[in-house]
């Protein structure tokens, strides 16, 4: 039903001529739960200018379980403006252990359909139950890690997502563990606009 | 053209290396774009859309060389089977060195999650009696704030099963920051704090007991019952922990309120050798004990008991054998002789938080007097359910078959009994080292001769503390 939701978004987005096309395709594909395939009509579609092909092609690479690669594609456009896809963008934080990313998302998902709705509650209490644990120090390094890795890959956007994950959950300990590295990297990443990496 | 594509490339989920059927109508523009995207989903190291990308180019574009050779790489490299959901399915199938083997080779893989692969192939490991191999994959997940409470499960069961008690402990402990492993960690927390080098364990009870005489019903004598307290204290020192020596002591005092005639009291002191091995243990022990009856010495006896127990697939099979020298004090001295003993089990998980065990046992009890001798044997179930966390149930029933080897002439009859045994038990741990203990145990004897005949019910609640490192 969610995925039937795309297809419905997909018929309603304007994307440049060819696009559409695409776009529809890829909706149905991913309506039918082929999502390599929707995958690649959405880039597809993307690369002939559909505006939302990327963050289509995001929500696919989420049911593929690529989280990482989905997290990316999202930070190229910011969360608000539909839903449905910030559902699959809190999906995306949820999956790659991006526990407060995730929160802030669906916490932010208030006009959605009564499905999205019961789903996100569920993985807000979800969320809820991890970050009510203390978060150790080894938690944190283990985002720094993860932040400085993917920035020597040369993967920004998503470093800077590890990053902010390590500066946030830091701050909510008494001895504000690791946050000054959080934010020395992320003075790296962010100068410029958040862009995914290039594929 | 697009939903011919799309057709094609549902074919091509089928069998994605199929033959190319050309496009009606050929699109070296559109063939390009679907290239790129192949290129960039190639880069990724994602095989499956990648070929999916270079079909569309190539049925769109027949003189697309670069893909048609791409996509015949591509299906020539392999089946693209994603080695993690093989890795799985193995685990599932008990196939673990299997599953350890696709487990490594999906690590580094473009999608797939680094800490759920350490973490299932420090399992396998584990299972497989690998702990060099198991540990650091099982501390990579435990940086995983996902993983991190079922890492450090495996860890303390690493640990113990090394004899790291305390370090075991620790990390049961912390693995119950989960609801849904607490109630199994925090128990295994409570085994790990006995398993040190050395324990101490002082249990203090009160209760009542239906029928201390073993009257039979509506018949002499009466029937009398009594409030009753027991005390007892366990001490185990094992130097080298649980693979080596041990040596034990126990006492114990069990007190009738008004019938102090029937106060047993006694003390135990064995010594003994375990053997683990990862999937196998067994020990040898010899006891001493002494007891006393109605404040008056009874029993002196000596035991030698061996037992050992596997693991096959997921069901513990276990046997133990005993003999025992006993020499009752004067009055009792006919009773003296040699009780042999032998039991076979198994054992096995009934869901994630129950046990239930099955044993059959067998005994021959070679009294002086024959008249006294008998053979008895019976099955045994015992259920053991982990309720919540620090807190446990256990149920078990048994029937016990004896026979007596010879006509007794003053009751004119060869005695034959059954024995109907059932107990409950719910253990509450209040703290770390503190069990509350609620127990109700329950006989009903048979007998052909009615004098032998009787039934016995005794609630307790007791304490029990354990010291240890």
């Amino acid at each position: 039903m969610i995925a039937a939701g795309l297809l419905l978004l997909a018929l309603s987005t304007s994307a440049a001529p060819g696009a559409d096309e695409h776009l529809l395709a890829g909706a149905a594909a991913f309506r039918d739960g082929r999502f390599d395939a929707a995958l690649v009509e959405f880039r597809v579609a993307e690369k002939l200018g559909a505006p939302d092909g990327r963050a289509y092609a995001a929500a696919a690479l989420v049911k593929l379980g690529r989280a990482e690669d989905s997290v990316e594609a999202f930070a190229s456009s910011p969360p608000g403006d539909d839903d449905l896809l910030d559902w699959y963008r809190a999906l995306a934080c949820y999956e790659a252990q991006l526990y407060l990313c995730a929160d802030r998302i669906l916490a932010g998902l208030t006009r959605a359909g009564p499905k999205v709705a019961t789903e996100a509650g569920k993985l807000r209490a979800e969320v809820a139950r991890v970050l009510a644990r203390e978060t150790t120090a080894t938690t944190i390094d283990w985002y720094l890690a993860r932040c400085e890795a993917r920035r020597a890959e040369g993967r920004a956007a998503l470093a800077a997502a590890y990053c902010r994950e390590a500066a946030e959950l830091g701050a909510r300990r008494p001895d504000r563990h690791g946050v000054a590295r959080a934010n020395a990297e992320l003075v790296r990443l962010e100068p410029p606009a958040p862009v995914g990496r290039e594929r | 053209m697009i939903a011919a594509l799309i057709t094609g490339l549902a074919l091509a989920a089928a069998d994605p290396c199929a033959p190319v059927q050309s496009a009606a109508a050929a699109d070296p523009g559109a063939a390009a774009v679907y290239r790129g995207v192949a290129d960039a989903e190639a880069q990724a190291g994602s095989r499956e859309t990648a070929v999916l990308a270079y079909r569309s180019a190539a049925a769109l574009d027949p003189t697309d060389h670069a893909s048609r050779a791409a996509l015949e790489r591509f299906c020539r490299a392999g089946s693209g089977v994603d080695p993690f959901q093989a890795g799985l399915a193995k685990m599932d199938a008990g196939d673990l060195r299997g599953a350890v083997a696709d487990f490594r080779a999906a690590r580094g893989r473009v999608g797939v999650d680094e800490p759920s692969v350490a973490l299932l192939e420090g399992i396998c490991h584990y299972e497989l009696g690998e702990g060099r191999e198991a540990e650091p994959l099982l501390r990579a997940a435990e940086r995983s704030p996902e993983h991190a409470d079922l890492a450090r499960f495996y860890l303390g069961l690493l640990a113990l099963r090394e004899g790291a008690s305390s370090r075991a402990a620790a990390l049961f402990d912390a693995a119950s920051a989960s609801a849904a492993i607490a109630p199994v960690a925090s128990d295994l927390a409570r085994v790990a704090r006995t398993r040190g080098p050395w324990a101490l364990t002082l249990v203090a009870s009160s209760g009542f007991d239906s029928n201390v005489n073993l009257a039979p019903p509506g018949a002499p004598p009466a029937r009398a019952s009594d409030g009753l307290y027991a005390l007892g204290a366990t001490g185990l020192v094992r130097p080298w922990g649980a693979d080596g020596p041990y040596l034990r002591a126990q006492g114990f005092l069990d007190k009738q309120y008004r019938l102090d005639a029937y106060d047993v009291s006694g003390g135990d002191l064995a010594g003994g050798w375990q053997l683990q091995g990862t999937r196998w243990s067994g020990l040898a022990e010899y006891d001493f004990a002494y007891r006393t009856f109605g404040g008056s010495p009874f029993l002196s006896s000596h035991r030698l008991l061996a037992s050992a127990w596997t693991l096959v697939g997921d069901v513990t099979l276990g046997a133990s054998y005993l003999a025992r020298f006993e020499s009752y004090a004067d009055g009792f001295s006919p009773f003296s002789g040699t009780v042999q003993a032998a039991e076979v089990r198994a054992s096995f998980g009934v869901g994630a938080r129950a046990r239930l065990a099955l044993a059959y046992g067998a005994a021959w009890d070679g009294a002086r007097l024959s008249i006294l001798s008998y053979v008895e044997h019976g099955p045994r179930v015992e259920l053991r359910v982990v309720a919540s966390r620090g807190v446990r149930l256990g149920a078990d029933v048994a029937t016990t078959f004896r026979g007596y080897d010879a006509f007794d002439p003053t009751l004119g009859a060869r005695r034959r009994d059954t024995y109907l045994d059932a107990a409950g038990l719910v253990e509450w741990d209040l703290a770390p080292r503190w069990t509350a203990q609620l127990a109700l145990r329950g006989r009903r004897a048979l007998s052909s001769v009615a004098g032998f005949e009787y039934t016995k019910v005794v609630p307790t609640a007791g304490l029990a503390y354990t010291f240890s490192p």
